[in-house]
C-alpha cells in the first residue's frame, strides 16, 4: 500500500510541471497587465517603464516562467504585485476560511447525497425516487451565482435566518456552504444510487436474502459498503471542484478565502497572486483525485494491482 | 421576594439599555465595486485608497466640492510672487496616533519619501523642505507648481507617522497604521474590512466639519462588497448602516425603497466616448464633430439614470473653473447639425438609412467594458448613432484587458469610458501625444494641442494663470473633437435609520470632513 501511494504521488511531478506551464501562460496570454492598476495619473511614460522594469515584466515569457517556477520549487511563491504582500501570506490567511467553507459543503452534500441515494435505490421507481432525484438534480443545475443570490432573498432578506454576507460568526457559513452543497448532493446521490443497484443485483446479496437477513441490514451492511467504491472517487474529485466552484459563491457572500482573493488578483492582473491562487487550487484537485485513489485501494486490494503498484 | 424580582428586571433593563447605547456608538460602512481591494493604508506608496484613508490620517490641506482648500494639519500657507517658494504654517498640539509630535520635521522627513515611489510626480516640483521653525514650514522649489496645493489635498498625500513608518517597512499601512486622523486602525483584511477606532484626543478638524471634536461613533467597520446586489440587501437588512459610493444605475432602486435614505452630491466622475482620431473614418474632423453632436446626453441622462446627474458639455467636470469654456466650444446634441456635417464630408445617406461614401458603408467599431451600465449606454448610444445614419457594432470587453487593446493603437475606433478625476490636467492625461494608445486612447496628436499643453502644464506660475492657460488648452481641444462627452454622475451614499447625516456633504466625497459630523440617530 505504501509502495503504491509512493508511486501515485512521484506519477504528480510532472503532472505539476505541466500544470504550472499552463497556468503561467494562460495568466500571462491573457491581454492586460498589473501595471493598469498601478498607473498613476500624473505619471510619465518613462516612470511607467521603469515600473515595468522593477517587476521583470519586460522579460521574455520563458525567462519570467523559469524565474518563477525556480522560485516556486523552492517553495517562495513570490510578492503579489498590486497588493504588495508576499503571495504565501495572503493565501495562508484566505485558505482556512475557503476550507471551512468547502468542508461544510462537502459534509453537506455527502451526508444528504449517500442517503437520499440509498433511499432512492431502496426504494427504486417509486414516487419518492423521481421527485427526490429530479428536485436534486434540478438544484444541482442551477448556476451558483443566481443560486447564492435567491439564498440570500430567500433566508437572509425574507425569513432574515442568516447574515446577508461575510463570515463574522458561524452562522454565516450556513447559505454559502449549502449553495455549493447542493452541487454536488445530485452527484454523490445518483453514484450512490446507482452503485446500490447494481450491487443489490448480484449473487451474494441473494444468499444473504436466503440467509433470512433483513432488507435494510443487507442495504446498508453489506450493499451499502460496497458501494462507497465509486463514491470515494467522486468525493476525491469533488474536493478540488468545491474549492474551485467556492469562487463565485465566496464573492457573492463577501466571503474571505481563496476564491475571492483570486477574483480580486485576475481583476488586478496580479500575476503572481492569480498564478499562486491557481496552483493551490490545481494542488487541491490533484490531492483531492489522489485521496480519491488511495482510499478506494484501502477498500479494495485489487484496485492496487491494476492501477500500476505490482 | 418581590423586590429581587423587580431589582433584576430593573438590572436587566439597564444592561439592555447600556448595550443598545454601545451598540449605537458603533456603525458598519460599506464600501462597493470602486473602492474594494485596496491592498495597503500606506499613502506614500499605495496607488489605490479607499475612504477610510482620510479617517486614520489626515493631509495638510483639503479640498471642498467648490474646489476650494483649506488648512487641515497646516492652519494656514502663502506663496511669493514668482511661485518658487511656498511657506506652510502648521497647527500646534497635534499628535499621532502613538503620542509622537506632528511638526515642522515631520514634514520634512516626509516629502523625501515620496522619491522613486509611484506617487513621485506628486511631489516633483519640490526642490527641498526647509524647516524654519517648530511649526513653520518652507517648500522651496525646481519650478512652479500652482497645483501643488492640489496634490497636497490628495488622499496619497496623507501624512504617515514617522518613526513606525520606517521600522514596520513595508508592513506600513497593512499590518499597523499611524497617522493623526480622527480613528486609529485597529484591524485591516485586504479585500475584507478595516475595523477602525475612535482617537479621543482628536482636536484639529478641517474648518469644513462643523464637529471639531473627536467623531461621534466609537467605532466603524469598513467592509468591502464586490457584488452590488449583496451590499445593498446588507443595508436593506440592517446588516450594515452605510453603503459608500451607490453606483448610479443602482439609484432607482434606492429611492424606490422607504426603508433607506440616499444623499447625492456633486460627481467627479465623467462619462465620455473617446474618437480614435487615427484611423478612418475619423481622420476626418468634419465626421468626427458629426459623431460627436450625434450623441443625446439629455436623452441618456433621463432614461438610463432617470434624471440623476448631469449632461456633460466638455471633457471635465462642471465644478472645475476649465471646465467654464466659451459656448461655442460645448458639445451637446444637434442631429441636424450632425447630419448636415456627413453631408459635407461625403458620407451621404442610402437606402436602409446607413451613410455610404465612395461605395463604404460607415460601419465602425464600438467598444465598451463589461458592466451593467456600459452595457446599457453602449446600447442607447448605438441607436442614437444609427439616427444620423452611422452603423456601430458592439464590442464588450473584460475591464482586465480593454486598455491593453487600446494600446493596439488602432483597433478601435469609438469606445464608451468614464474616468474620476478633480483636475484639469487629466486634459494632458488624454490627449498629450507621448500618451498615445492608452490613455490617450482617441490618439490625439496635434502641434497645436502640444505647445498649449506645454504652457498649462509646465510654464503656469500661479493658481489662476494655470486655470486661464488649461482653459485655452481645453478649449483647443474640444474644438478637434477627439472626444464625446456624455453624463457626469453625481455621488451617493445611501444609510440606514441608525445614522444622521450632515445637512451638507462637504470635500469631494464622503471624507472625514463629513466624517466627523456623522452621528448615531440616538
Amino acid at each position: 500500500m505504501l509502495r503504491f501511494a509512493i508511486r501515485r504521488l512521484a506519477m504528480l511531478v510532472p503532472v505539476f510541471l505541466a500544470v504550472s506551464l499552463v497556468i503561467f501562460m494562460i495568466v500571462h496570454l491573457v491581454p492586460g497587465d498589473p501595471l493598469e492598476h498601478l498607473i498613476q495619473v500624473g505619471s510619465s511614460p518613462e516612470q511607467q517603464a521603469q515600473m515595468i522594469a522593477r517587476y521583470g515584466l519586460d522579460q521574455p515569457l520563458l525567462v519570467q516562467y523559469g524565474r518563477w517556477l525556480a522560485k516556486v520549487v523552492g517553495g517562495d511563491l513570490g510578492d503579489a504585485i498590486v497588493m504588495r504582500q508576499p503571495v504565501a501570506r495572503l493565501i495562508a490567511e484566505n485558505l482556512p476560511h475557503s476550507l471551512a467553507l468547502g468542508g461544510a459543503a462537502l459534509i453537506f452534500s455527502t451526508t444528504v447525497g449517500i442517503v437520499t441515494g440509498v433511499l432512492a435505490a431502496s426504494f427504486r421507481d417509486s414516487l419518492f425516487d423521481r421527485v427526490v432525484m429530479g428536485f436534486i438534480l434540478l438544484g444541482s443545475t442551477l448556476p451558483s451565482f443566481w443560486l447564492a443570490l435567491l439564498m440570500i432573498l430567500a433566508f437572509a432578506v425574507q425569513f432574515e435566518w442568516f447574515p446577508v454576507s461575510g463570515a463574522r460568526s458561524w452562522d454565516a457559513l450556513v447559505l454559502p456552504a449549502l449553495t455549493i452543497g447542493i452541487g454536488g448532493t445530485a452527484l454523490i446521490a445518483r453514484v450512490t444510487r446507482a452503485a446500490m443497484i447494481e450491487i443489490a443485483g448480484r449473487d451474494f446479496v441473494r444468499v444473504l436474502q436466503a440467509k433470512g437477513l433483513s432488507f435494510w441490514r443487507i442495504q446498508l451492511r453489506h450493499v451499502l459498503q460496497q458501494a462507497m467504491l465509486p463514491v470515494m472517487t467522486i468525493l476525491g474529485l469533488r474536493i478540488g471542484w468545491i474549492l474551485g466552484g467556492a469562487v463565485t459563491v465566496e464573492y457573492v457572500f463577501a466571503r474571505p478565502g481563496l476564491g475571492s482573493l483570486l477574483i480580486t488578483a485576475l481583476g488586478q492582473r496580479d500575476y503572481p497572486l492569480v498564478q499562486g491562487c491557481l496552483l493551490m487550487l490545481a494542488i487541491a484537485v490533484m490531492l483531492g483525485t489522489l485521496l480519491g485513489d488511495l482510499a478506494q485501494a484501502a477498500l479494495d486490494p485489487r484496485l492496487r494491482e491494476t492501477m500500476g503498484a505490482r | 421576594m418581590r423586590t429581587i424580582l423587580k431589582g433584576s428586571m430593573l438590572a436587566l433593563g439597564l444592561t439592555a439599555l447600556a448595550a443598545t447605547t454601545a451598540l449605537a456608538q458603533e456603525a458598519t460602512f460599506v464600501m462597493t465595486a470602486r473602492l474594494v481591494g485596496a491592498p495597503t493604508y500606506n499613502p506614500i506608496k499605495a496607488t489605490k485608497l479607499n475612504t477610510a484613508t482620510t479617517l486614520i490620517f489626515d493631509r495638510l490641506v483639503v479640498q471642498d466640492a467648490d474646489q476650494s482648500f483649506h488648512g487641515q494639519l497646516a492652519s494656514s500657507w502663502e506663496t511669493n510672487p514668482d511661485g518658487m517658494q511656498w511657506t506652510f504654517k502648521l497647527k500646534p498640539g497635534v499628535k499621532f496616533h502613538n503620542g509622537e509630535p506632528f511638526n515642522a520635521k515631520t514634514v520634512a522627513w516626509w516629502v523625501p519619501q515620496f522619491k522613486g515611489s509611484e506617487n513621485a510626480f506628486t511631489v516633483e516640483a519640490i526642490e527641498r523642505v526647509e524647516v524654519v521653525d517648530d511649526l513653520t514650514v518652507r517648500f522651496h522649489m525646481k519650478h512652479p507648481d500652482p497645483n501643488l496645493l492640489f496634490n497636497l489635498a490628495s488622499s496619497f498625500m496623507c501624512i504617515p507617522e514617522p518613526k513606525s513608518y520606517e521600522a514596520l517597512g513595508d508592513k506600513f499601512g497593512v499590518t499597523e497604521a499611524i497617522g493623526t486622523g480622527p480613528y486609529k486602525m485597529q484591524q485591516f483584511s485586504v479585500g475584507q474590512q478595516t475595523v477602525l477606532v475612535r482617537n479621543d484626543d482628536y482636536a484639529w478638524a478641517a474648518g469644513l466639519s462643523k464637529n471639531q471634536g473627536p467623531a461621534k461613533f466609537k467605532k466603524l467597520t469598513f467592509r468591502e462588497i464586490g457584488e452590488e446586489s449583496t451590499a445593498y440587501l446588507e443595508l436593506k437588512t440592517g446588516g450594515a448602516d452605510l453603503l459608500v459610493n451607490v453606483p448610479t444605475d443602482f439609484l432607482p432602486r434606492i429611492q424606490a425603497d422607504k426603508a433607506v435614505k440616499l444623499v447625492t452630491f456633486p460627481g467627479n466622475e465623467l462619462v465620455y466616448m473617446p474618437i480614435n482620431t487615427s484611423v478612418e473614418p475619423f481622420t476626418d474632423i468634419k465626421v468626427r464633430e458629426a459623431t460627436a453632436f450625434a450623441v443625446n446626453q439629455k436623452e441618456i441622462l433621463t432614461s438610463l439614470y432617470g434624471g440623476n446627474g448631469a449632461a456633460a458639455d466638455t471633457f471635465l467636470i462642471s465644478s472645475l473653473k476649465e471646465a467654464q469654456v466659451e459656448p461655442k466650444f460645448r458639445i451637446a446634441y444637434d442631429s441636424e447639425r450632425a447630419k448636415k456635417l456627413f453631408d459635407e464630408a461625403g458620407w451621404k445617406p442610402s437606402a436602409d438609412g446607413i451613410r455610404v461614401k465612395d461605395g463604404k458603408r460607415l460601419a465602425v467599431k464600438l467598444w465598451t467594458q463589461n458592466g451593467t451600465e456600459f452595457k446599457r449606454l453602449v446600447e442607447i448610444v448605438q441607436a442614437q448613432l444609427k439616427a444620423v445614419g452611422m452603423q456601430a457594432e458592439i464590442s464588450i470587453i473584460d475591464a482586465g484587458s480593454i486598455n491593453a487593446q487600446y494600446r493596439k493603437k488602432t483597433e478601435h475606433q469609438l469606445a464608451i469610458r468614464a474616468y474620476q478625476w478633480t483636475n484639469a490636467d487629466i486634459v494632458d492625461w488624454f490627449f498629450a501625444a507621448k500618451r498615445a494608445g492608452y490613455p490617450n486612447v482617441s490618439m490625439f496628436n496635434d502641434p497645436e494641442a502640444e505647445r498649449l499643453n506645454d504652457i498649462a502644464m509646465n510654464k503656469s506660475k500661479s493658481w489662476d494663470e494655470r486655470v486661464a492657460n488649461f482653459t485655452k488648452y481645453h478649449e483647443y481641444v474640444l474644438s478637434q473633437y477627439p472626444f464625446a462627452p456624455i453624463y457626469q454622475p453625481v455621488q451617493s451614499l445611501a444609510y440606514g435609520k441608525r445614522i444622521v447625516m450632515p445637512e451638507t456633504i462637504r470635500g469631494m466625497g464622503l471624507y472625514s470632513s463629513t466624517m466627523l459630523d456623522i452621528a448615531p440617530a440616538n
